[in-house]
């Protein structure tokens, strides 16, 4: 059973939780999406530049870093396709590497703020009351807080140097909230439901009930939220970079690089464009996506997002 | 009504209470606010370094620091949020963090405030058309733009737009879009109308550049809310009795639309104040934003609370505005 | 007022679709064809109205510039000149022979130097303005926080006699720079209108009263001038505004007002630069981009040249391998100082020099190339290899080892620039290359982790001016707070206390190149070059030029700027 349990999570509301209906379910959902013509290709691209991202590096002749066969601040050739910099890194390395760490941040950003905000969302919602009220008054603090900022505030002054991780867990760290306030409000109209009441009365503890029963039956919103979530955390990381709060070199992220480019328009195009056009269909992608599943997910759900 | 006003304004003082500790352990914890007198060449006297500490109290402990900070009794009258003094500032004896912000308030109020209007406008509009015309190109052609204005970061838009500005100038021949400043000092002594093209020609790009996330994301909000409307049972029943559609769009759909979005404008508060860091820094306007960068830059701790305090608020009283909105649009509502 | 202004609402209305209510806009103000008007960005922020306290930065004095009255200024091509608008004659040095008596110098003001309120400038405000730079140890200001208090610090007394000062140093000191002590590279950048605390009510003899004046100089608004200039609007966040000092006797100014917003970002420079906001900018920060394309613009002039930071590489000697003089050389051989120049500043400034003496750049006349006959900074790495082998390491493989052990690997740090980043990243493939492994890490806190002495290559950089007699005993003095990498010598603790208590520059050069002699021996600091710095001005301002000599730089001259014929 458990090992079923995956692929079946998704069910949504009116799901009067019998199996064969599930299976309908699932099997109507997958074909929403894949009819959602925009968000298939950009579940393709997003997949190419992840291969791009991970897998290139190991193909590719140089990596990011700085190398002394490497010419200095040549345009696009056979050697370096997408031209060097200044100090002698070849760009083609770098846009994996930044790519790399880009998606990095995002997807740990995206998971461990989704597994926080999911948790924490569901606990308020299932026991209701004093509980609910304190934890929501949090996810409150945490959502009058500007991102961008208390994230800026707080990694201006991390000392010795700022690795991916480090962007990653303050992002995530700021961006849970918003799941958890989803999520809750799916679970406050959950609780009541006939299944719920009888796993309570099977004497399941409240722990497993939000894991097992809860959480799942949320998961489109959460799915959706999760999605639009990585969108979020690479253009906070850029945001982060400009004002130079982002992950430190040598290690680069596209943030940083587009960031270090952003005087070299019309000089050195080959610096400008790469990183700022890969960021914009990274995000673009991912907000099809995120199009595409709510579509499939729930046509009458109405997310919103930031 | 009145009722319910008055509890969410108490319910949003423990939210604020949260609000200050949890920014007060973050940026006390994060920042050494004498950094910099620890890097001066040559060293100062230790004596300065000592008195520098003591003036911004950090010879305190931290949970004193924290009530001191909240209160001021047992400061020296330079601090304390419930007094209206918002601490000491590592920038110099004298810096006052509140006339501060409320110099630069108006700087900023002016950029929001523009990009705001322009951006709901904005965003009713196409989100509407989106949803009338459902599935047609122009329906995708906005959808693509709407996912592109959220995937771009804004400062690389914004150089982008400076660009387009430049070159709009060189094509008609005069400097009619400004790329630096507010435009201020450019202002004075100009007649009204004088001071109304300036406005205009330091304002624009700006504005643009900020609307552009807030545009985006509140239009595809709109086209969801107006397509729920336009798929509702009375609407279809107001289509029924025969009622002309631009009545119906009008009258009917289009104010039940709205009503959802004015949550949705108070939630992206947040996003805007993230915006105007970006805006202002590459326009080099000197608004909060910038006030907050130089705090950062300056690990002027006091000075970061006090944006913080104060941006929680904003977000915090426009939710309350748009919750009270909510009653007064939608009929169905009733506080009690 | 404001004629640009106008213009601009004028045409913003001609471009903007109402182009019917143009005919009632003209009547907001008469038109004032001809104005001559500049705008020279500042670079950053100035933190306050005077730079005499740590808050003062080279962005206060560039703000200042034409306002605040001085006594000399280093010029674009090294030489010192006095300014003898201020000065009546040359300031005088009356003993510098410690035997005959302590050391004595005098200024006296030009006849017809008067502040812009009319009040005459006499030797009582060189005398404040001396008592302000000073420690509150001296006991003259109890509250006052110069930036730069060695000058003030050695004074004994002073007499004031109408416009002139004489200055007496305290028994067994000489200060070989007296001349700096009013001029533009004093912490004050000048020195103050005394007549205003006074006019204020504070008594410049009380010493709390002195600080309360210091505080005042420091927060308030420049009414007053002493110089071609003076500000008539502006604030420290946005912009200064200048016009014409009305009581400035010296050669009158060619323009009508001097705008200087204060601009942070770069990023921004070409396009308001081609949208006709700016007409210049001397920058602090090298960004090859925006020189490329600043180049490219027609109406530009672009120039570049050294700055007054210098990068190096320090090693800690206190690291257990590193206190090895000879592996300490090898390393300093092996890093290849011209391929990392090349790949930071190459690409904008072709021309750029190696340093190769910490104290004078190459047009000095004390200049001596220290570092090249040594083969240190050359990148040889066969003659690494030699010292290596010679003082008994071996290469195993690609490891560098002695007695079987590995060598490092050494934690190579500095600050996250692209400029430093790239060069740590060259050092250490030119390390790699005698088998030394090295992890590089980056710091944002630079002071904390030289203090802490954090590191074991470091690479940051040092600013200095053509004044240079307390520089070496505050690098490397064994007992200096900022000989942060342990280094001791007794024969250079002792040549560098004697430059800096030299009878005049000459003999203290000389001390300090014997000093430079020794430390290169020692291999503790390996200086790379001087970072550059560019400037840019519109074709249609004439009488303008960089000076990298002057933290003024090119707000110089400022009085003597105008616009091209």
């Amino acid at each position: 059973m458990s090992e079923n349990r995956a692929p079946d999570t998704v069910r949504t509301i009116d799901a009067d939780g019998v199996g064969g209906v599930e299976r309908t379910q699932l099997q109507m959902i997958t074909r929403r999406f894949l009819r959602h013509r925009p968000a298939m290709i950009s579940l393709g691209v997003l997949v190419v530049i992840t291969l791009f991202a991970f897998v290139g590096p190991y193909l590719w002749t140089w990596d990011h870093t700085v190398h002394r066969e490497i010419p200095p601040s040549v345009p696009p050739n056979a050697d370096h396709p997408l031209g060097t910099t200044t100090a002698g890194n070849d760009v083609l390395g770098q846009l994996m590497r930044g790519a790399q760490q880009t998606l990095k941040v995002a997807f740990t950003v995206s998971i461990l703020g989704t597994v926080v905000g999911s948790l924490w969302g569901a606990t308020a919602g299932y026991y209701g009351g004093r509980v609910d009220s304190l934890m929501m008054r949090i996810v409150d603090v945490f959502m009058i807080v500007p991102l961008l900022v208390m994230v800026a505030a707080i990694a201006g002054s991390v000392r010795g140097g700022t690795t991916w991780w480090a962007v990653a867990l303050i992002i995530a760290a700021f961006s849970w909230a918003q799941i958890a306030r989803v999520v809750r409000g799916v679970v406050l109209s959950l609780r009541e439901q006939e299944f719920v009441e009888a796993a309570r009365a099977a004497g399941a503890s409240p722990g497993w009930i939000i894991v097992r029963h809860l959480l799942p039956n949320a998961a489109g919103p959460i799915i959706v939220a999760a999605t639009l979530l990585v969108a979020v955390a690479i253009l906070l990381e850029a945001g982060m970079s400009f004002l130079s709060f982002g992950i430190q070199l040598p290690d680069i992220s596209l943030g940083q690089m587009i960031g270090d480019a952003r005087t070299a328009a019309s000089t050195r195009p080959w610096l400008f464009y790469p990183p700022g056009v890969l960021l914009v269909v990274i995000c673009l992608t991912i907000n099809f996506i995120g199009d595409g599943l709510r579509d499939a997910l729930d046509p009458r759900q109405t997310m919103e997002r930031r | 009504m009145l009722v319910y006003t008055v509890r969410r304004v108490l319910g949003a003082i423990p939210v604020l209470l949260l609000a200050s500790v949890l920014t007060f352990v973050l940026i006390d914890l994060s920042g050494d606010p004498l950094a910099d007198l620890h890097v001066q060449q040559p060293p100062p006297d230790p004596e300065v370094i000592q008195l520098q500490a003591e003036r911004l109290y950090l010879d305190r402990s931290m949970p004193e620091r924290y009530w001191l900070w909240m209160t001021g009794i047992g400061g020296n009258g330079d601090i304390g949020l419930l007094q209206g003094k918002f601490g000491p500032s590592t920038q110099s004896a004298t810096y006052d963090i509140g006339a501060n912000i409320a110099e630069r308030l108006g700087v900023t109020l002016r950029l929001v405030g523009a990009a705001m209007v322009f951006a709901l406008g904005l965003a009713v509009l196409t989100g509407v058309v989106s949803a009338m015309r459902q599935y047609s190109k122009l329906d995708y052609a906005l959808t693509f733009v709407g996912f592109l204005a959220l995937a771009m970061p804004t400062f690389w838009f914004a150089g982008l737009v400076q660009q387009a500005g430049v070159s709009f100038n060189e094509l008609v021949g005069t400097p009619f879009f400004a790329t630096v400043g507010d435009g201020t000092y450019q202002a004075q002594g100009l007649s009204p109308w004088g001071r109304f093209t300036n406005a205009l020609a330091y304002m624009t790009l700006p504005t643009i550049v900020l609307m552009l996330t807030s545009f985006a994301s509140w239009s595809r909000y709109q086209r969801t809310s107006m397509l729920e409307v336009l798929n509702s049972d009375y609407v279809r029943l107001a289509r029924a009795k025969g009622l002309p559609n631009r009545v119906v769009v009008r009258r009917h759909a289009l104010r039940t639309a709205l009503i959802p979005l004015t949550t949705v404008v108070a939630v992206g508060m947040a996003a805007i104040i993230d915006g105007t860091v970006l805006t202002e820094r590459v326009f080099q306007w000197r608004g909060l934003g910038e006030f907050f960068i130089q705090a950062v830059e300056a690990n002027d701790s006091f000075a970061l609370m006090a944006w913080l305090m104060l941006s929680g608020t904003t977000v915090i009283l426009a939710n309350l505005i748009a919750d009270l909105l909510y009653g007064v649009l939608d009929p169905r509502i009733r506080y009690e | 007022m404001h004629e640009r202004r106008k213009s601009l609402a004028l045409a913003a209305a001609g471009a903007s679709a109402m182009m019917v209510l143009t005919a009632c806009s003209g009547s907001g103000g008469g038109p004032a064809e001809g104005e001559r008007e500049v705008t020279w960005v500042i670079n950053s922020l100035p933190a306050a109205w005077a730079s005499t306290n740590g808050s003062g930065s080279v962005y206060t004095v560039q703000m200042l510039s034409g306002v605040i009255p001085h006594t000399g200024v280093w010029q674009p091509d090294g030489t010192y000149e006095y300014n003898m608008d201020v000065l009546a004659e040359e300031p005088q040095v009356i003993n510098d022979d410690l035997d005959a008596g302590p050391f004595q110098y005098s200024f006296t003001l030009h006849e017809d130097a008067v502040w812009s309120d009319g009040t005459p400038m006499t030797g009582e405000d060189l005398r404040v303005t001396a008592m302000m730079s000073a420690s509150p140890d001296e006991g003259y200001c109890t509250t006052c926080d110069s930036r730069g208090t060695t000058n003030a610090d050695m004074i004994d007394t002073m007499e004031v006699d109408g416009k002139t000062i004489t200055i007496t140093l305290k028994e067994g000191l000489s200060d070989p720079e007296w001349m700096s002590q009013f001029d533009s590279t004093s912490a004050s950048g000048g020195f103050y209108p005394s007549h205003l605390a006074e006019e204020n009510g504070w008594d410049v003899d009380d010493p709390d009263e002195l600080g309360e004046f210091f505080t005042w100089l420091h927060e308030t608004r420049p009414e007053w001038s002493g110089g071609p200039w003076m500000i008539v609007d502006g604030d420290l966040e946005n912009q200064v505004v200048k016009e014409p000092n009305p009581e400035w006797w010296g050669d009158p100014v060619q323009l009508d007002r001097i705008i200087m917003p204060f601009n942070t970002d770069e990023g921004t420079f070409v396009n308001a630069f081609n949208n006709g906001e700016i007409d210049g900018a001397n920058p602090a920060q090298f960004s090859e981009d925006v020189i490329a394309e600043l180049e490219g613009v027609p109406n530009a002039t672009v120039t570049i040249g050294e700055g007054s930071t210098w990068e190096h590489i320090d090693i800690n000697t206190e690291n257990e391998w590193l206190s090895d003089v000879e592996l300490r050389r090898a390393i300093f051989t092996a890093i290849d100082r011209d391929d990392i120049a090349n790949r930071t500043y190459g690409q904008g400034f072709p021309d750029y020099e190696l340093k190769n003496n910490h104290i004078f750049d190459s047009n000095s006349e004390y200049y001596v190339d220290h570092i090249t006959p040594t083969g240190q900074g050359s990148g040889d790495t066969e003659a690494a290899l030699e010292i290596l082998e010679e003082a008994g390491y071996e290469l195993d493989g690609d490891t560098l080892t002695l007695d079987g052990e590995q060598v490092g690997p050494f934690r190579l740090r500095s600050t996250d620039t692209v400029v430093r980043n790239n060069s740590v990243q060259l050092i250490q493939a030119h390390l790699a290359e005698i088998g030394i492994d090295t992890t590089i890490e980056m710091t944002d806190n630079l002071g904390e982790m030289l203090v802490g002495q954090d590191y074991d290559i470091v690479e940051f950089g040092w600013s200095g001016s053509p004044y240079f007699t307390s520089s070496p005993e505050q690098f490397w003095h064994s007992e200096s707070s900022s000989n942060f990498g342990g280094y001791s010598n007794s024969e250079v603790d002792e040549l560098t206390e004697m430059t800096g208590t030299a009878a005049n520059r000459d003999e203290a050069a000389e001390y300090a190149n014997q000093a430079m002699e020794i430390l290169v021996e020692d291999a503790y600091v390996l200086p790379l070059l001087a970072d550059p710095n560019y400037f840019f001005v519109n074709d249609r301002v004439a009488g303008i030029e960089d000076n990298l000599y002057s933290s003024l730089r090119a707000t110089y001259n400022i009085g003597e700027w105008s616009l091209a014929e």
